[in-house]
C-alpha cells in the first residue's frame, strides 16, 4: 500500500468525524463574550531573552560584589574570555529556550534536556581546558561550600526569570522549570567564577559545573510538585471525603 | 484563497498589528491560514465578531483532534469548551504575525494532557479511563466494518496519533506540527514515518483478511 493511498483513506475517514454542534459553539462564544476586552501581547522574544540575560548578569555581579571578585582577579585574559563567553552564550540560549517554553506553539531549537546536557558538557570542557592544577585540598568540604553558594544564587535568578515571564503560559511546566533552573544555575556558576579563587581542576570541574544540573533538577522538581499539588486539589474537590 | 485575497489579508494584518513588512516572511508560506492570524490579532483587540469567526473556524479542527484522542463526543465537547476558556485566558501570549494554528493546537494539547492527568488522579477518573480503554478496544473491534478515523488510528500510540491527525486531517505542515507538539521537525517526521509503517501493516493485514473472507 502506497503512502498516497493511506493519505486518501485518512482524509476520507477524517470527514466522517462529527463537527461540534452549533449550540456548543454558541455556548463557547457566550462564555467568552462576558470577559472580552483588549489585551497587550507579550513583548518581542529578543526583549524577553535580553531581560533574562540581564537578570543572570545582575544576580552574578551582585553575588560576587557581596563576596568579592577574587576569582575574576586571579584569572588571566584567556580564562576570563573563555569562561564568561561560554556563560553568556549558554545563558542566552537558556533564556531563548525559556521564552519558547512560556509561549505556546513556539519554534523549538533545543529540548530542555539537550540544553542542560550541552551547557553542562560545554562548561566542563572549558574548565578542563583551562584549569590544569590537578592537586586537591579539602575536596569535599570546600566543594560543598561552592555548590551551596552557587545554588543559593541560582534560586533568586530562577525566581526573577519566572517573574519576568509570568504573563507567559507554560504548556509543559516541568520543562519550563527545568530551563528556568538551568538559567539560574548558569547565574550561580557566574557568581562562582567571579568569586572563587580555587582553580584546582577537580574542584572547578565537579563542584562548579554541578550547580547547573542541581539547579535545573530543583527547578523541574518544584514545577512537578506544583503540578502535582494542583492535581491533588482537583482530586480533593472531586472526592471531598 | 486567491492571490488578491491573500494580499488583502496581509494588508489587513499589517493594519491590525502594525507588523509592517516583517509579517511577510512569516506569512508567505501559510497564506491559506492567514485569516486566522488576522482574526487572532483582532481578538486581542477585543473584537467579538473576530472571536465568533475564530470559534466557527477553529473549533471543528480542535473537536476532531479531541475525538481522535478521546473517542467520546461528550468528552470532546467538554475539552473543546475548556480549550476555548484557556485560549481566552492566555490570548495575550499569541504573537501577531506568527502562525496561529500551532498556538491553538499547543493549548488544546495541554488541555487534553491536563484532563487525562486529572482523570487518572481521581477515582472516578480511573473508572472513566477503564471505560474509555474498553471503548477503544471496542472501536478497534469495529475496525473491519467502520471506516472511522479513530478506528483507523486505534493501533497507533497517542503521540503518533496526534501527529497524523494534525498532518493529514488538519492539514498542518511539519513545522507547524513541530511547534504545536513542542518538538523538532525531525521528531515529527520520525513519528509520521513510524505511524505510516504501522498503518500500512494494519491495512494490508486487513485487506488480506477481507480477500480471504470474500474468496
Amino acid at each position: 500500500m502506497k503512502d498516497e493511498e493511506i493519505d486518501d483513506v485518512l482524509r476520507q475517514a477524517g470527514r466522517t468525524l462529527p463537527d461540534p454542534t452549533p449550540a456548543t459553539l454558541q455556548s463557547v462564544a457566550d462564555s467568552i463574550k462576558t470577559s472580552l476586552r483588549p489585551v497587550r501581547p507579550l513583548p518581542p522574544q529578543w526583549a524577553l531573552t535580553a531581560g533574562l540575560l540581564l537578570i543572570c548578569a545582575a544576580v552574578s555581579l551582585a553575588g560576587a560584589a557581596r563576596a568579592g571578585f577574587f576569582g575574576f582577579e586571579k584569572m588571566d585574559i584567556l580564562e576570563r574570555l573563555l569562561v564568561f563567553s561560554a556563560l553568556v552564550i549558554f545563558a542566552w540560549l537558556a533564556g531563548a529556550e525559556f521564552t519558547h517554553e512560556m509561549i505556546p506553539g513556539s519554534r523549538r531549537r533545543l529540548s530542555p534536556g539537550a540544553l542542560l546536557g550541552l551547557a553542562s558538557a560545554a562548561l566542563f570542557a572549558v574548565f578542563a581546558f583551562l584549569f590544569r592544577d590537578y592537586q586537591t585540598h579539602h575536596f569535599i568540604s570546600v566543594g560543598i561550600v561552592c555548590l551551596v553558594t552557587g545554588f543559593i544564587h541560582a534560586v533568586p535568578a530562577s525566581l526573577l526569570a519566572w517573574l519576568l515571564l509570568r504573563r507567559g503560559f507554560a504548556v509543559n511546566s516541568v520543562a519550563a522549570g527545568l530551563v528556568a533552573g538551568t538559567l539560574g544555575g548558569l547565574a550561580g556558576v557566574g557568581v562562582l567564577e567571579l568569586h572563587c579563587p580555587n582553580f584546582e581542576a577537580a574542584h572547578v570541574l565537579v563542584w562548579h559545573t554541578a550547580v547547573v544540573p542541581l539547579s535545573a533538577g530543583a527547578g523541574a522538581l518544584v514545577a512537578w510538585a506544583q503540578r502535582f499539588r494542583a492535581g491533588s486539589s482537583v482530586r480533593e474537590r472531586a472526592n471531598p471525603e | 484563497m486567491g492571490r488578491q485575497a491573500c494580499s488583502e489579508a496581509k494588508n489587513d494584518l499589517r493594519e491590525h498589528t502594525g507588523t509592517g513588512n516583517d509579517c511577510k516572511k512569516v506569512f508567505e508560506p501559510m497564506c491559506p491560514e492567514s485569516n486566522l492570524e488576522i482574526l487572532m490579532a483582532r481578538y486581542q483587540q477585543g473584537d467579538y465578531a473576530a472571536v465568533s469567526d475564530l470559534i466557527g473556524r477553529v473549533s471543528p479542527q480542535l473537536h476532531r483532534f479531541f475525538l481522535v484522542q478521546s473517542a467520546s463526543r461528550a468528552d470532546a465537547d467538554d475539552l473543546l469548551q475548556e480549550t476555548w476558556l484557556r485560549i481566552h485566558k492566555v490570548r495575550h501570549t499569541y504573537r501577531p504575525g506568527e502562525a496561529a494554528l500551532p498556538w491553538f493546537y499547543a493549548i488544546a494539547r495541554y488541555v487534553r494532557v491536563d484532563h487525562y492527568r486529572k482523570s487518572v488522579r481521581t477515582a472516578a477518573g480511573e473508572r472513566e479511563l477503564e471505560a474509555m480503554s474498553k471503548g477503544a478496544v471496542a472501536v478497534a473491534g469495529k475496525f473491519d466494518h467502520v471506516e472511522s478515523l479513530d478506528a483507523l488510528l486505534a493501533p497507533l500510540p497517542e503521540s503518533q496519533r496526534e501527529v497524523i491527525e494534525m498532518l493529514k486531517v488538519a492539514g498542518m505542515s511539519l513545522e507547524e506540527v513541530a511547534r504545536a507538539t513542542s518538538s523538532s521537525v525531525g521528531s515529527v517526521k520520525q513519528k509520521a514515518h513510524r505511524a505510516y509503517a504501522k498503518l500500512r501493516e494494519t491495512m494490508t493485514t486487513r485487506g488480506k483478511a477481507e480477500d480471504y473472507r470474500e474468496g
